[in-house]
């Protein structure tokens, strides 16, 4: 193209001429333009050359020249599912991260622990730090392993997505989780045996782990390695160097068990010597006087008696315990009847929660007294003073709310539409319930760690107070529909909030269900609120998208950009 | 909004962020058509454009909060485009280093006014679209987010990172990028016809 002249009093610049038909120059500049191009030929023809450019790109970009994909077609259904698939995703990080946490901050202490002779003294402690019942989550880790396993190769699928396509990447990724699978695993030898009366013989010797299922079971012989028997009646003679894991009717155990019991029967009888400690699930436990428990029992069912030699703790939540033997630790007892008899010796402190209290022989050795404290049944509901105190702390509450609605309208609306999606946030929840606090714990460790720990859990806790409110302001929606201001929504809450209240406060009185709808209710909203604020610390894309500029009215006889002469 | 031409869909809009699938799928239907075409006319290949649809859909869940439904939906979800294809386009390394240093020093040549008009009056819209591939990722860009989805010179350079005086600059010169393509394109067919 040949050049003309700059804007040197004769003729516009082409960049003029385009900011004047995109309606970018001011309105004396515009004028001025105006005025030339109605003078001027080669700028008046310049504009026209311009202004069907212009309307030759809209036309050529707007042109439906190609249908939408099928594949974006079918995108919709597909997107319903790989929400699912990103859910996945959480559920297998949140599995990961728990796993990673077990084996780099619990599974240290816990050795060191065991190594400096603390026992379990609570359930907590137990389950957790003495491994009274670990081991017998094995499978539960095993689970663990195979979500981040898959959580690494959606990752994986995810990261190889964006430089190699589609089809490749997932055969990529799949195959080498093929590969990794199909390595071999570490050796490990387990027998199963079966029948009616399946039997590891007096002179047999088992390396490894043995399942053993049928009528009766008996090992007589020795294990090196853990027992797992399904049968109605299992006989423990001979030797087991790892733990015995079993189900059944009756159990009794006259040889020798060098790790843990963790059962679920009716009757079991331990004659012989058990190294670690017993989980018990059924009726009744005895240990009879030539029995011997290295470690704890923790028994849930109906009655235990200890006539032989208990190294550490009981922890029972049943119906009665009656001691007539030796306990080197604690006892800690939720139950009916607490009874300790002339040939008792008890090392550690009793602490009794029942109905009645402990009946005690004078001939009974005990290193403290017992603590009785009398079981409180729940019957304040009867009493007039409960359901104000209940309306006190509803009132409280929705108070509470108000004021956080009133401070913050636009997170309590995004929190509530968040709660209002239920998957996600419940999902998020569960993380967020179990996972803020452990992580909190974690930071507080250090001494850096510890403001930002002590203020994550204040946050947490804040979450937790509102979480109630949020699932109240959900269920006030659903009734009245979705708010069109500030009010609106406190009222949705405060309705949904006596709502939720008026239906849970009874489901309280029922221990587990009143702890499932506390959980649900607590995780629900957790999650919402979680959800809303990590939206809010994404990057925002297009908020408060600016004003277009300012544009000078357009003068008669114009086509797109500005006048033109007759 | 030039593009769609569609209504405002108000009550979609407010189910979907409440989390109703059915009413994603609405949107999706209606928007879907037209910010594929935003990205074939903005991305290089095809493939490009549907994966960034997709994309842009799925990252619209998550956005779809921070809508201010006073404004243009259609708009918002353009620029929410705009901003997706140039992300891409940049990680990719297209977007160069070069237009950035040139884009104060673009001559602003007067072209012989009939000439001009005779290169728009020859081509179609198919020659134009075919032109529109030869451009530098910032050039076609501009011109999309211009013709296509009318964003204004603010939105294009928040969009492109520039100052929203070199917007008008950026527009000239890929119209300039642009002819020189539709000139190539002619040479080329008419060797090809010789």
């Amino acid at each position: 193209m040949s050049e003309m002249p700059k804007d040197d009093g004769k003729h516009l610049d082409e960049m003029t001429l385009l900011l004047y038909i995109e309606r970018q120059l001011d309105r004396a500049r515009g004028l001025e333009v105006s005025a030339h191009t109605q003078e001027c030929d080669a700028c008046r023809t310049l504009l026209r050359a311009l202004e069907r450019e212009s309307r030759l790109l809209t036309r050529a970009m707007l042109e439906e020249d190609e249908p939408l994909p099928s594949r974006l077609a079918q995108f919709q259904e597909r997107a319903r599912k790989s929400m699912q698939w990103i859910w996945g995703l959480v559920f297998g990080l949140a599995a990961t991260g728990v796993y990673a946490l077990y084996t780099t901050y619990i599974q240290p202490w816990q050795t060191q622990l065991e190594n400096a002779g603390f026992g379990g003294s609570n359930l907590l402690g137990l389950l957790i730090f003495q491994g009274a019942m670990w081991k017998g989550w094995q499978s539960v880790i095993t689970l663990l392993e195979v979500l981040a396993m898959l959580t690494l190769a959606g990752l994986g699928a995810m990261f190889f997505r964006r430089r190699i396509r589609r089809g490749s990447a997932l055969a990529l990724v799949f195959a080498g989780l093929c590969t990794v699978l199909a390595l071999p695993a570490g050796v490990s030898a387990t027998e199963h045996r079966g029948g009616q009366n399946p039997t590891v013989s007096k002179d047999e010797t088992i390396k490894g782990n043995i399942y053993l299922s049928g009528e009766r079971v008996r090992v007589e012989g020795t294990v090196d390695g853990d027992v797992f028997a399904a049968a109605k009646d299992i006989d423990i003679d001979g030797h087991v160097t790892g733990d015995v894991i079993s189900a059944g009717r009756y159990l009794r155990m006259r040889g020798t068990v060098d790790g843990n019991i963790r059962s679920a029967g009716n009757t079991a009888v331990i004659s012989g010597t058990l190294g670690k400690n017993m989980m018990w699930f059924g009726d009744a436990v005895t240990v009879d006087a030539t029995g011997k428990v290295g470690g704890s029992i923790t028994m849930f069912g109906g009655t235990l008696a200890i006539d032989g030699r208990l190294g550490r703790d009981i922890l029972f939540f049943g119906e009665e315990i009656n001691v007539n033997g030796g306990v080197g630790g604690a006892i800690q007892q939720k139950g009916h009847a607490l009874i300790i008899g002339p040939n008792a010796q008890v090392d550690g402190p009793i602490h009794f929660e029942g109905d009645q209290p402990a009946s005690v022989s004078p001939e009974a050795k005990l290193a403290s007294p017992v603590v009785f404290k009398q079981v409180e049944h729940k019957r304040e509901y009867r009493e007039s003073d409960y359901y104000v105190w209940r309306v006190i702390w509803t009132a409280a509450f929705v108070l509470f709310g108000m004021v956080l609605f009133l401070l913050a309208p636009g997170f309590a609306r995004e929190t509530i539409s968040s709660a209002e999606s239920y998957g996600a946030p419940i999902g998020l929840g569960i993380l967020v319930f179990f996972g803020v606090p452990l992580a909190a714990l974690i930071a507080c460790i250090t001494v850096v760690g510890l403001p930002l720990g002590v203020l994550t859990f204040g946050l947490w806790c804040l979450m937790l107070c509102s979480a109630e409110l949020v699932v109240g302001a959900v269920v006030g929606n659903l009734i009245l529909g979705q708010p069109k201001d500030t009010w609106g929504m406190i009222g949705r809450m405060a309705l949904g909030f006596v709502i939720v209240r008026i239906v849970y406060t009874p489901l309280s009185q029922v221990h587990i269900l009143g702890l499932v709808a506390a959980l649900g209710i607590w995780m629900w909203g957790m999650g919402a609120i979680s959800l809303a604020i990590y939206r809010r610390i994404q990057p925002v894309i297009a908020p408060n998208v600016p004003s277009a500029p300012y544009a000078p009215p357009m003068p008669p006889n114009t086509t797109v950009g500005g006048p033109l002469p007759a | 909004m030039s593009a769609p031409g569609i209504t405002q869909p108000t009550e979609a809009i407010a189910r979907a962020r409440a989390g109703d699938a059915d009413a994603w799928g609405e949107l999706y239907r209606e928007y879907a058509p037209a910010i594929f075409r935003f990205c074939r006319r903005a991305l290089p290949t095809r493939e490009d454009a549907e994966d960034a649809t997709m994309e842009i859909f799925m990252k619209l869940k998550d956005k779809l909060i921070q809508y201010d439904a006073t404004r243009s939906f259609s708009a918002w979800l353009y620029k929410v485009s705009a901003n997706h294809c140039w992300d891409m386009l940049r990680r990719r390394k297209i977007r160069q280093d070069k237009e950035t240093e040139d884009v104060e020093n673009v001559p602003l040549e007067h072209p012989d006014p009939n000439q001009l008009d005779q290169l728009i009056e020859q081509r179609t819209s198919e020659e134009v679209r075919k032109a529109l591939d030869k451009l530098g990722g910032r050039a076609r860009m501009a011109l999309v987010m211009r013709y296509y989805s009318d964003m204004s010179y603010d939105e294009i350079a928040d969009a492109l990172g520039v100052r929203r005086a070199f917007v008008g600059v950026v527009l000239l010169r890929a119209r300039h990028e642009l002819r020189q393509a539709l000139e190539g394109n002619a040479a080329l067919a008419a060797g090809g016809a010789s």
